[in-house]
């Protein structure tokens, strides 16, 4: 009997050459990936890599059409209940009943899990105070607004004490202050010893909590290491950007001369040596212009292409 | 798997679990300590994960019981009253011996069940599943589509005997029900709810926006009531067409409900008794076929 638990080498999660098409489209397109227990790792990638049918496959909502999979000792297709049983999912659509009020909605799906009675109704107060719901136990769901729906999406989805946390772009379209109080209590979620696969297209959602990033870009995985490492083997240290807005030999000469890129309206030139670019800065006028130390975002940029249309 | 079995599943990471919660209020503007962490609970068996579909159902049917149920029992109603006992009034002749009302009584009842569950398996369904997306969050949890959908089936077939036995009640005090076997009714309403919620299932599976099940409902269902012996008893069908009655799910219906309310003696066949079980074998081969087109359709 399979134990439920890690596969034998500590791996919560563990993909190998993993594809999916919708039609012509390869969606996932050899996906290899391991996620060790207590690790919060973030797949990274834009709109369409990917992502969201690389989380449905590892969430068991969907099949693979090749490649193994194993989640929490599982194959998630063949055993989805009993893989599910042990997930937390928070998806993009919260499909809450509108017309039913926040306890009953937990109530219900807690049922899901066939969880019910008094050890439920504690979970849910404790969880409901986690997520700083307290005293909306009543209140319909359609007077909540966009935060609290999202809060209570996660504390819905920790009701069964899973031990892998899925969450799809989980504060997209969210304002700051509540971008942060879920950050934060993802940070303890971890702290506490959970594992948490996350996707999203906040490069400061990946670099505040993520452990280990995967970029993902057209259905493949692309890098993969800390935030830290990614930017160190990938660019210099620091980068001078500035406005290359306007068009002229004068910037054409300017981005040559700095050995810049342009993207967009924007010139990056990248440099181990701070000094340099801060003269550089100096001597040229830049319009616009800040030397920062080069960030995840860059790293993005340069290996999942610049253009739109990449 | 080389795995050791264990005698229970638990977290595999080693970190000390942190003190149950609520000891301590948390600062303010800081989210609480995490709820004490245990292990997941057991896969629940695929009956509970059928019946807790069944509850979601239940639960957010009780939220507005009125404005759900009155429809669906006074749309019969005001069908018997209209025509069996208006039109009824007019007609001197008996149907398959009895007066007209009586005789519209079982098909009253079919037509209940009949389009309560249509209903139910068509713009419920497709609600849930576009635009309200709770399938979606049904399968974030340990149910299957197939416990989706079978619970969606149960639910329909519920329906199904709920409406019909209250609607039976009121039959029953206008004097159209005639037989002791009449407390079946509900278990009738159940399987013929069963039958036409597999059968509004595989509409639903094909359908691309809502509109469409008009079509279903008005070129199909409606017409198929009305020729299936709840107006008129089918025998009378002229040019040998009652023959083609015998094919309609809602005749096998309509006989069955005829057998438990007002006896043999007034089924228009001779061979009424093969009825029930054409009903119970439509309603597990048709609810079958219907749970699986509806697995096959739901995308995650």
């Amino acid at each position: 009997m399979q134990n439920g638990t890690a596969s034998a080498n500590g791996a919560i999660v563990d993909l190998k050459s993993v594809v999916k098409s919708y039609g012509e489209l390869r969606a996932v397109d050899g996906v290899s990936l391991t996620i060790p227990s207590g690790i919060c790792y973030a797949l990274l990638g834009p709109n369409g890599a990917g992502k969201s049918t690389l989380s449905k496959m590892i969430g068991a909502m969907l099949a693979a059409d090749s490649g193994s999979l194993s989640v929490v000792g599982f194959d998630p297709w063949k055993n989805q209940s009993e893989v599910k049983t042990r997930l937390g999912v928070v998806l993009q659509d919260d499909a809450f009943d509108e017309d039913l009020d926040v306890w009953s909605n937990l109530e219900i799906y807690g049922m899901f899990f066939w969880l019910r009675g008094k050890a439920l109704q504690e979970k849910m107060r404790g969880l409901l105070r986690f997520m700083e719901l307290e005293g909306r136990e009543h209140v319909p769901i359609q007077e909540l607004s966009g935060g609290m729906r999202r809060r209570l999406m996660i504390a819905r989805a920790l009701l069964n004490d899973p031990q892998l946390l899925i969450l799809d772009e989980p504060t997209t379209g969210l304002d700051p202050q509540v971008r942060h109080a879920i950050w934060s209590a993802l940070r303890k979620l971890k702290a506490s010893g959970m594992t948490i696969l996350l996707t999203t297209h906040y490069m400061e959602e990946a670099a505040q909590l993520a452990d280990c990033v995967g970029i993902v870009n057209k259905g493949r995985l692309i890098a993969e290491d800390s935030p830290e490492e990614l930017i160190a083997k990938n660019l210099p240290r620091f980068v001078l950007e500035f406005d290359a807005q306007e068009d002229g030999a004068a910037t054409a000469a300017l981005i040559k001369d700095l050995q810049a890129e342009q993207h967009g309206d924007r010139g990056f030139a990248f440099s181990n040596d701070e000094a340099l670019l801060l003269s550089s800065l100096r001597n040229n006028a830049l319009r616009d212009g800040v030397v920062r130390r080069s960030s995840l975002e860059d790293v993005f940029l340069k290996l999942t292409g610049r253009s739109l249309d990449e | 798997m080389s795995n050791p079995p264990e005698a229970t599943p638990t977290l595999p990471e080693t970190g000390v679990s942190p003190p149950s919660s609520g000891l301590s209020a948390p600062p303010a503007g800081m989210n609480a300590a995490p709820p004490s962490k245990m292990s997941p609970p057991p896969m629940p068996s695929q009956l509970s994960r059928i019946a807790a579909v069944w509850y979601r159902h239940f639960r957010v049917y009780c939220t507005s019981l009125i404005a759900n149920a009155t429809p669906a029992i006074l749309e019969p109603l005001f069908f018997q009253i209209a025509i069996g006992f208006g039109v009824g009034r007019y007609l001197d002749r008996t149907f398959n011996g009895l007066d007209y009302a009586t005789f519209m009584a079982p098909g009253i009842l079919g037509m209940t069940a009949l389009y309560t569950a249509s209903f139910e398996a068509t713009h419920a369904t497709f609600v849930r599943m576009r635009y309200q997306k709770t399938y979606s969050a049904m399968l974030a949890t340990p149910l299957t589509r197939r416990d989706i959908f079978l619970g969606e089936l149960l639910w329909c077939s519920t329906k199904g005997l709920l409406y019909s036995a209250i609607v039976a009640v009121v039959l029953a005090l206008f004097g159209n029900i005639r037989s002791p076997y009449a407390v079946l009714i509900p278990i009738v309403g159940f399987f013929t709810a069963m039958a036409f919620a597999g059968l509004s299932f595989l509409v639903t599976s094909v359908v691309k926006n809502i509109n469409q099940f008009q079509y279903y409902f008005t070129a199909f269902l409606t017409p198929l009531v009305y020729v299936s012996g709840l107006m008129f008893p089918v025998q009378e069908l002229p040019y040998g067409l009652y023959w083609g009655a015998y094919f309609l799910p809602m005749f096998h219906v309509i006989e069955t409900f005829r057998l438990v309310t007002t006896g043999f003696a007034s089924t228009s066949v001779s061979w009424a008794v093969y009825c029930p079980l054409i009903l119970l074998a439509m309603a597990f081969i048709f609810g079958w076929l219907g749970v699986r087109a509806m697995e096959k359709r739901l995308t995650a």
